[in-house]
This record gives structure tokens, C-alpha cells and sequence, in this order.
């Protein structure tokens, strides 16, 4: 697998076409829900009384810098580099399973110097990029070949359960399941046979109730909470109903900045990561949750159109992967704090205090917006 | 590898369509579940999202005083802390909690078990009551536990309690009462017995403190008052913060409101003089204004403090007063039935008067002993009195004399009297407990006794021994309707005031009957009763007055039965003792006071019970020129000399010059047979 540069050469010419390509609204939309999710943070630390938005802030402007280089780059170039980069994203799910930190219960991070970061996150990127890779070879994209069956898919869902079965150890499940998704959306993409898809969904309906007994206590106690989330109000049913309450409390315009009870007297745990969306809808309403949904909305819609109008395969399934990975976070996570959804540890976009997330949301946008770049002249 | 240009219509494009309608669905429920909780249901979440955060303190209310006649206050409130614990806030964590709470507060073993039992069985809504861990700590304990808030959690609150304070201790405790913690199940049943008489009273909670006996049981919704509440912003672990704008000021505090004051008659003056001469270990003091019925003093021993048992008393100490052979919890003016003794002739006297067995004036001569049916009863002089009338054998306690009464009455007559006058019920002392006393007559006996009633049983009763038993409430009420022909329903209380001293309600004199006896009768039992206290006879001559008549009674009160021999009160056992009485009232020609004195145990009434009546009539009269003295503020005679015609009840002088010839001539059957 020779490292194909020629995509490097193709870098300087276009640039004056580029530019005028760029897609300006993902970076605005991008920005937007940035400086929501700062201001919004502010006000989540303040009985913490720890300024974490600037450090987030901080992150969110690393993270544009390495937007700024990914979308710079020709996006072609990662596709010769997806095989290297999946390699080494397993490698280091292996490593952080042998001698990552251990942070409340989970082995997740591993450092590097003085940072610490979680490969599982990388492991997103890595799916994406690997598949978009394995659909867009000669045999793959041959347009008379149809709908995929089992055959067909079995090494990409093979490609999308290693990673998330070594992050699924550490334990963290909501990452594994992300990935998954993200994963089985852009198989589903790439096309596969209803038959095959009936026999799949059975199997996995069977798988669950096979792996039902493995699964950790905390986490088998969340689904039956989520199921009956009255059952249990003071124990597992904590988080669910408290963010409930924070999010109903909001009422249709909210109590104000600064001014969520749940938040500011710390009846959210995890109020600034995994359940931010509560304090931003205690504090903003209805209103204020509509806007942030329509953001995400336009978004993940403006994900889809790029994929519509990718110039090739690669980049289109890389557009697919990337509006997924927001798709996903996004809805997963909002379904979790309005209890929609079972409480797992996905956090919300940009919104969700943590530099590496940010990181990874930025790099994905970036390879969406270089792939939207690039796009066919209509 | 070569890069393939895709394309993208077609299949994929397709596909596209399917998945951006499958994200618009996702984000159509998203939001329809935020309208239905934000807007639909906002309301129940925010109010749910305040009870989260406001915490409502309770500011108990003070309980109302008790007052006695002169508004010196015996029972209050006075400020202490309480020390509690949320278990739901502590959680898990709670163990370490109390270890830590134990050591700063050197808990007993006990007291340690008694929270963490609590903290094992806790379960649901229980957890999030505060329970408590420690009654009324001290100054140095409050500091140490504020001096260590934050390691020991939320969880633990230090809560300003008004403590009940009897401030004179064990004094007139039985009568006042006591209180603590109310139960698990007798919370319930109070609440719902305050829910079905629908009245506006505040529910009981845990931790709060009811009347348990006495007059703070009797009074206890007078007494109560109304709480009132403190909200106070908390956080998730239950650390009060300062952001208390999040509570509207007009629901941050409401005042509580105090209960209403007791006035009650006791003269706390007499009370404590009484409490002060009293010399025995287990016995009563009643004192009784005669002209109201009201009590003046009640002295009841022995009594447990009140306040230890409001909550303050260890299990052991508790089992040692729960042990005591002197029963100390027990109210002995109501609740204990005696042998009345001697006090008892003059039920006997009047009931031979009024049912013509013994004419004024009539004699019966006593040997020192009488016999019935070869069966010997002794009198209490073994030497005999010779030949005697009433007043004599009342004055010198003669027990020949109602021997032969009662002989020719039998029993039923005496207990009708008996009953006439009251005894054998409760005299209606609005408290808790008060038993009726037994006032047997020949049925009584059938029932209770092995082979029924027999003659002889009345000679025993003619002297208050056999069955007849009374409190000495009853005795004190007996004495005072032969005082004033007024069997007066006795009652502690004056009145109900409200905190600032307007009277809620006002307690009237209740006679429940007059004395049924004609008034030669009543004289003839009063000449008899004079004697006792002034005629050198007389059982109490000792304990006359100068400025002062008394009349009274002594009884010396058999408890088993007497041997051969007659053995000093130092020879016996304790248990085996007489129980020594002394009933009397003066000043004799217009009587204010009734005094009577129970000694249990402590032999003869004229030595054990006498001195102490007499002290306290003699205290009660120079309080009453105290406080003459003190309203005109000019010196008065304490009270009027005995010569002094006394107008309602004339000592019989003149119809006892012509009484003796024809009272001589009735009884010489009577003394006859005593001879």
C-alpha cells in the first residue's frame, strides 16, 4: 500500500476555486454551535466556580487550527493513509486496555506527555475513514453490482466491531455504539439486500439477549431504568429523572443564564459533559432548545447535501461517515437527557466539555468541509 | 487502487434522501419530547425542580407556660439544639458520618446503636427525614459539631429545639406531667385522630414532643401551639447555600405561634414549703382551698424528674425506675388505693348518726378490746378509754366505739354513707388514671371474698381497715365537704391564657354535691374532729395552734395484719408499716384550707402525718397575711382568734350539757357489749 502523493500536487492550483467552494455555512453553523456551547458552559462551572469554558474554548481553538490543516490537505491523501491510521488507532485500543489510566472505573485514557487522550475517539475517525476506503475500491464501487449481502458486508462489519469491541472492554459503551452506528450507517449506504437486512436484525436481536448476562451491572441497570425510568428514582433513575427535571423545569423560554437551579445546585451529575443539553434547555427553554436543534438540524442536513454532491466515492462515504458521527452524537445524546433514549456516555457536539471530542467533532467537520470543497460544480 | 470517480446519483443519492428523512424523524421526536416536557409538562418539572432545592425547616413553636396561682412560672421552654441526620443525604457515606459524629459527641453504646439501627431499617421517604441523633447537647458540643460542618456532611443539621424545662425538678411532677418523642405508630393514630375530628390543628411530625402524663398530656392541644417554617435553599448533597433569592422573601418564613399558658391553683410558696417539710420517701401532700376546691399544693412521692424523662434518660436508668418497689412513676394522690385507718370513723360516726344507731350524746364503754362471735378485735389503746362518747372516741381515735356501731349497723349501712359522701368513686380530677377506690358493701363482699360476706367485716371497715380503700385525693375531698358541706369536684387548673396574657377560658368552682347529713350530725362529727387537735385526749393535741382552731383526723393505716405483739415502726420492715394519715382543715369555725398528709410506711399518723399538715395549714395562713399585708399594705391580724363566734358551724357547747344523759341511756346496749 504505497503512499500515493499525488493528491499533494493538486493542493496549490485550484486554490482560488476552492475557496469559492468552501462550504462557509458548515464552518458557520460549526462556529455557531461553538459559541453556544462556551457561553452555555459558563454557566455550568459557576458552582464548580472552575472557569472550564476557557480551557474549552482553548481546545475549540486548537481544534480549528487542525481543521484549518485537514481541510488544506487534499482529503485524498487520507485515503491512502486509512489503512495506516486504522492500524494504528487498534494498536493503541490495545495499549490503553494494557496500561491506560484508569478514571472512574474505565481504562480509556493513555498519556502522551503531559496530555491524555482517549483513543476511542480516534477509533471514530478511524471507522470512517477505513470504510470509506474499503467502498470506494474498483471491485466496490462497481455500478452493477448490487444491493450487498451478507458476504458483502462481512469484512466492513468486521472492519467497524474491532475497534469498537476493544473500546467496548474499557468500558465505555456509548463510544462502542457510536462507532457502530456510524459504521452500520455507512454500510447501509453503501447498500445492502433487505433480506440480508431482516436476517442481520434478527441475529442482533438474539445477540443482545445472548450478551444481555456479560454486560456490566451499571449498564444493565440503565436499560431497565430507561424502561421503567419511575422504578427507581433515587438510584439508577437518578441522572434520568433529574435531567428530566431540568430539562421540564425550562419551560417554554427557559430561567435564564446563570439562573438552572438543577445546575447551579449540582442536582446534574455530569452537568457539563454528557448532560449539558439539560443545562442549556433549563436555562434557554423550549426556545432556546429549538434553536440549538435546528443548528444541529442544518448541520447534519448540510452533511447530507455535500455527501449528494461529492466529487468521488471516498469523499462521498467520508461526508456520509462524518454527518453520521454528528447524526449520532446529537441524537443520542439529547434522546438520553429528555429520556427518550437509555443513559449512556455520549456527549453532545461541541457542546460537551472535553478536548478530545472537540477535537475529533473538528477533525470530522474538516474532512466534511474538504470533501464539500471539492465538490462537483453544479 | 486507482480513485474512482463515484456517482452519486442514482442508488446513493437514493439512500441519501432516506437517511437525511431518517435524521428529520429522529429530530421530529426529539423536539416533540422536548414540547411535551417543557411545555406541556413544564409546570409539574419546575415545581418538582423546587422541591429539589427547598429544604424546609420547621421552627418549632413554644410551648405554652405553666403558672402557678401567682403566674410564677414552673414550667417553660428554654432554647437548646438538637442534633439530627438526613440519611438520604449522607448515603452511603452515613457510617463514616456517625463514627465521626460518635466520637465528637461521646456517644454511648447505646445512643451509637440506636442510629445506626435507623440507618439499616431506613427505607424510602423515611431516609429523607431528619431523625434524631442527640437531644439538647451543650454549648461546647454545638461548637464542636458547627467546628466540623463540612466533614460531617449535609446530612448532619444542629437544629435550635425549645426544650421543656420543669424548673423545680421532681416537685409536683406527677401532677405537671412530662413529655418526649412521639412514636412511629402513635404518630399515625394521632394524626388520625386529629384528621377525623377535622379540628385546624397541626399535624404531629417525627421528632416532635407530646404530653405524656399530667397536665401537659391533659393540656397538650392547649399547650402545643403552631410551628413554623424555615425554606432554605439546598444543594444536591443538602448544603444550605446562600443563594436564597431562588425562594420568594414572603415564603421564606413562617413565624410560629406560641401555645397557651396554664395557670393553675397551686400556690408555689405552700408547694415548695410542703415539698420542703415533708419528711417522707413515698407519700402525699394535698393541700385544698376549701372554699373553691381548687388545689393549693400537691406533694407526691416518689416521682421521677421531667426532665429526664423528656427523652433525656438512659435505658438503664429507665429500668431502675421501672424496677423501684416504690413505684416512682406512679401518682399516688389518684392512682393508689389505701386503708384510710382512723381518718375513717367519721364516715362510721355519720352514718350511725343518720341512721339513728348512735343519739347525740350517746357512750359506749371501751375495755381495750371487743369481741364478736369469738373472734377479739383490739382497740389502739390496749388499756382501754373507758366509757366514751363521740367526741371522744373520735378525738382519742377509739376503735371500741365503731366496733359497736358498726356491729349494730352492719356494712351495708356504712357503705351506703360511704358512698354518700363520695368515696368508692373518683372524685373527678380533670387527669388521666384516677382510680375509684373500693367502698364495699355486703354484695362487694360476696363478689370479692372467699366465703362471702361475714358480720365481723364490718367492725374492720367501722375503723377503715378490711376492704375500703381510698386515694388521698378522695380523703382530701371527703374532709372537705365535713369542712364546708361541700363535696367539691377538686381541680388544679384556674385557667387558660393565651401568650399575651388574655384568658381563654376560666375553670369555676364545681361543687358536685352537699354534705347529705343534718346539721346536728355534721356538728357532732365536727366537735369529735376539734377534739382530736385540742382536747388534751385527743390523738393530735400536739399539733394545736395557739392563734389558730384545726380540726382533724390522724389514722394510722394498717398494711398487714397485727401480730400478738404491737412492734415499733423501727422493728418492721419497710413494706410491713403503717401508713400514717393526717386530715384536717382550718381555721375550724370558717375553714379556707383542707390539708391531708400520707405517710406511707412510717407508723403513726399523729407522729408521721400530723406535724407535716400542721406546718403546711400554718404556712398557708401566714402567706395569706404575706399577701394581705402586701395588697393593703397595712398589717392585719392573721387570721380571727379562736374564741370568735364562728357563725356556719358553732362549736356545740350548749347542746353538749344536755346531750350526755339521754346518749348515755342509748348506749348502754352498745357499751354493754363493748364492755
Amino acid at each position: 500500500m504505497a503512499l500515493d502523493l499525488s493528491g499533494l500536487a493538486s493542493l496549490g492550483a485550484p486554490r482560488q476555486r476552492s475557496i469559492a467552494r468552501f462550504p462557509w455555512h458548515v464552518a458557520l453553523l460549526a462556529l455557531s454551535i461553538c459559541a453556544v456551547g462556551v457561553w452555555n458552559l459558563a454557566s455550568a462551572s459557576r458552582s464548580s466556580h472552575v472557569d472550564i469554558w476557557i480551557t474549552q474554548a482553548t481546545w475549540m481553538g486548537v481544534g480549528l487550527v487542525l481543521a484549518l490543516a485537514l481541510v488544506l490537505v487534499d482529503y485524498r491523501l487520507f485515503r491512502q493513509g486509512a489503512w495506516i491510521f486504522y492500524g494504528v488507532v487498534v494498536v493503541l485500543l490495545l495499549v490503553v486496555l494494557w496500561k491506560g489510566r484508569v478514571i472512574m472505573g474505565a481504562r480509556r485514557w493513555i498519556s502522551l506527555g503531559p496530555v491524555g487522550f482517549q483513543p476511542s475517539e480516534l477509533a471514530k475517525i478511524a471507522v470512517i475513514l477505513v470504510l470509506a476506503r474499503w467502498f470506494s475500491t474498483d471491485r466496490e464501487s462497481d455500478p452493477r453490482r448490487g444491493p450487498r449481502g451478507l458476504a458483502g458486508i462481512a469484512i466492513p462489519a468486521a472492519l467497524v466491531l474491532v475497534p469498537a469491541l476493544l473500546v467496548q472492554r474499557q468500558p465505555d459503551l456509548g463510544t462502542a455504539l457510536i462507532t457502530v452506528a456510524v459504521g452500520a450507517t455507512m454500510i447501509l449506504f453503501a447498500g445492502v439486500r433487505w433480506k440480508t437486512l431482516v436476517v442481520l436484525g434478527t441475529a442482533v436481536i438474539l445477540a443482545a439477549a445472548a450478551a444481555w448476562p456479560h454486560l456490566k451491572p451499571y449498564q444493565r441497570k440503565r436499560v431497565e431504568t430507561f424502561l421503567n425510568p419511575e422504578g427507581d428514582v433515587l438510584g439508577a433513575g437518578y441522572h434520568a429523572s433529574q435531567s428530566m427535571i431540568a430539562v421540564g423545569s425550562g419551560q417554554g423560554f427557559g430561567k435564564g443564564w446563570g439562573q438552572g437551579t438543577q445546575t447551579l445546585l449540582s442536582f446534574l451529575p455530569e452537568q457539563h459533559t454528557d448532560f449539558i443539553f439539560s443545562v442549556w434547555a433549563e436555562e434557554h427553554g423550549f426556545a432556546g432548545a429549538l434553536v440549538l436543534l435546528t443548528l444541529y438540524f442544518a448541520l447534519v442536513g448540510s452533511g447530507v447535501t455535500i455527501a449528494m454532491n461529492a466529487r468521488d466515492r471516498f469523499g462521498q462515504f467520508v461526508a456520509v461517515g462524518a454527518t453520521s458521527l454528528v447524526f449520532w452524537h446529537a441524537f443520542v445524546n439529547m434522546g438520553m437527557v429528555t429520556g427518550v433514549l437509555p443513559v449512556v456516555g455520549v456527549t453532545l457536539p461541541l457542546m460537551s466539555y472535553g478536548g478530545t471530542s472537540v477535537l475529533v467533532v473538528f477533525a470530522a467537520l474538516a474532512m466534511l468541509a474538504s470533501v464539500g470543497t471539492k465538490r462537483f460544480a453544479n | 487502487m486507482a480513485l474512482t470517480p463515484s456517482t452519486p446519483r442514482g442508488d446513493g443519492a437514493t439512500r441519501l434522501l432516506w437517511m437525511a428523512g431518517f435524521a428529520a424523524l429522529a429530530f421530529l421526536v426529539l423536539l416533540s419530547r422536548l414540547y411535551q416536557l417543557q411545555v406541556l409538562r413544564g409546570e409539574e418539572y419546575r415545581v418538582k425542580a423546587e422541591e429539589n432545592f427547598v429544604k424546609e425547616l420547621r421552627v418549632p413553636a413554644d410551648r405554652g407556660l405553666v403558672l402557678d396561682r401567682n403566674r410564677r412560672v414552673l414550667v417553660d421552654s428554654r432554647p437548646s439544639y438538637d442534633v439530627v441526620l438526613i440519611p438520604y443525604f449522607c448515603g452511603k457515606g452515613c457510617d463514616e458520618v456517625v463514627t465521626r459524629l460518635a466520637t465528637l459527641l461521646s456517644f454511648s453504646f447505646d445512643e451509637e446503636e440506636r442510629v445506626r439501627e435507623h440507618l439499616r431499617t431506613a427505607r424510602g421517604l423515611v431516609r429523607f427525614r431528619p431523625f434524631t441523633v442527640k437531644v439538647d447537647i451543650s454549648r461546647d458540643e454545638l461548637d464542636v459539631v458547627e467546628a466540623n460542618r463540612i466533614e460531617l456532611s449535609g446530612a448532619v443539621d444542629v437544629l435550635p429545639t425549645p426544650h421543656r424545662s420543669y424548673r423545680h425538678g421532681i416537685w409536683a411532677s406527677h401532677l405537671l406531667g412530662y413529655m418526649n418523642e412521639v412514636g412511629a405508630e402513635e404518630l399515625v393514630r394521632l394524626n388520625a385522630e386529629i384528621e377525623k375530628a377535622g379540628d385546624d390543628v397541626q399535624p404531629y411530625q417525627a421528632r416532635d414532643f407530646v404530653g405524656r402524663r399530667g397536665l401537659e398530656k391533659r393540656y397538650e392541644k392547649d399547650l402545643r401551639g403552631v410551628d413554623g417554617i424555615q425554606r432554605v435553599v439546598v444543594d444536591a448533597r443538602g448544603n444550605a447555600k446562600r443563594e436564597s433569592d431562588l425562594i420568594p422573601e414572603s415564603q421564606r418564613f413562617e413565624p410560629s405561634t406560641p401555645g397557651n399558658n396554664l395557670v393553675l391553683s397551686i400556690d408555689w410558696r405552700l408547694q415548695e414549703f410542703a415539698e420542703k417539710t415533708f419528711p417522707a420517701t413515698a407519700g402525699a401532700v394535698l393541700a385544698l382551698d376549701a372554699r373553691t376546691g381548687f388545689l393549693l399544693a400537691l406533694v407526691d412521692r416518689p416521682a421521677v424528674d421531667p426532665n429526664k424523662m423528656a427523652g433525656r434518660i438512659s435505658r438503664a436508668e429507665l429500668a431502675a425506675i421501672r424496677a423501684d418497689p416504690l413505684q416512682p412513676e406512679l401518682f399516688r394522690a389518684i392512682q393508689q388505693h389505701y386503708h384510710p385507718g382512723s381518718t375513717f370513723k367519721v364516715v362510721t360516726a355519720i352514718a350511725a348518726l343518720e341512721e339513728g344507731v348512735l343519739r347525740p350524746g350517746g357512750t359506749v364503754y371501751c375495755p381495750g378490746r371487743y369481741t364478736l362471735g369469738g373472734h377479739t378485735w383490739r382497740c389502739d389503746k390496749d388499756s382501754g378509754h373507758g366509757q366514751v362518747d363521740l367526741e371522744h372516741a373520735l378525738g382519742a381515735s377509739c376503735d371500741v366505739f365503731f366496733y359497736a356501731l358498726s356491729d349494730r349497723m352492719g356494712t351495708d349501712k356504712i357503705a351506703r354513707w360511704g358512698s354518700l359522701l363520695g368515696l368508692g368513686k373518683p372524685t373527678g380530677l380533670d387527669l388521666q388514671g384516677e382510680i375509684p377506690g373500693v367502698m364495699p358493701d355486703e354484695a362487694w363482699h360476696d363478689a370479692h371474698q372467699p366465703g362471702g360476706h361475714q358480720h365481723g367485716m364490718s367492725l374492720n371497715i367501722s375503723i377503715g381497715q378490711g376492704d375500703v380503700n381510698v386515694t388521698p385525693l378522695q380523703q382530701l375531698v371527703l374532709y372537705g365537704a365535713l369542712a364546708t358541706g361541700k363535696i367539691w369536684r377538686p381541680q388544679a387548673v384556674l385557667r387558660i391564657e393565651d401568650p399575651k396574657g388574655d384568658v381563654l377560658k376560666e375553670f369555676a368552682p364545681d361543687v358536685r354535691g352537699t354534705l347529705p347529713v343534718k346539721p346536728e350530725t355534721r356538728d357532732a362529727v365536727m366537735k369529735g374532729l376539734l377534739a382530736a387537735v385540742n382536747q388534751p385526749f385527743g390523738t393530735a393535741y400536739g399539733m394545736r395552734m395557739k392563734d389558730v382552731v384545726m380540726a382533724g383526723k390522724t389514722g394510722t393505716a394498717q398494711v398487714v395484719k397485727l401480730g400478738l405483739k404491737r412492734l415499733k415502726a423501727s422493728q418492721v420492715s419497710y413494706f410491713q408499716r403503717d401508713h400514717a394519715w393526717f386530715a384536717a382543715f382550718a381555721p375550724a369555725e370558717d375553714p379556707e384550707i383542707v390539708v391531708v398528709v400520707l405517710n406511707e410506711h412510717s407508723g403513726f399518723g399523729s407522729s408521721n402525718a400530723a406535724p407535716t399538715a400542721t406546718a403546711v395549714v400554718r404556712k398557708w395562713l401566714e402567706l395569706k397575711e404575706e399577701d394581705a399585708r402586701a395588697r393593703e399594705g397595712v398589717q392585719r391580724p392573721a387570721v380571727s382568734p379562736p374564741s370568735a363566734p364562728p357563725p356556719p358551724a358553732p362549736p356545740p357547747s350548749p347542746a353538749r350539757a344536755q346531750k350526755p344523759a339521754r346518749a348515755g341511756a342509748a348506749f348502754t346496749d352498745g357499751g354493754r357489749r363493748g364492755a
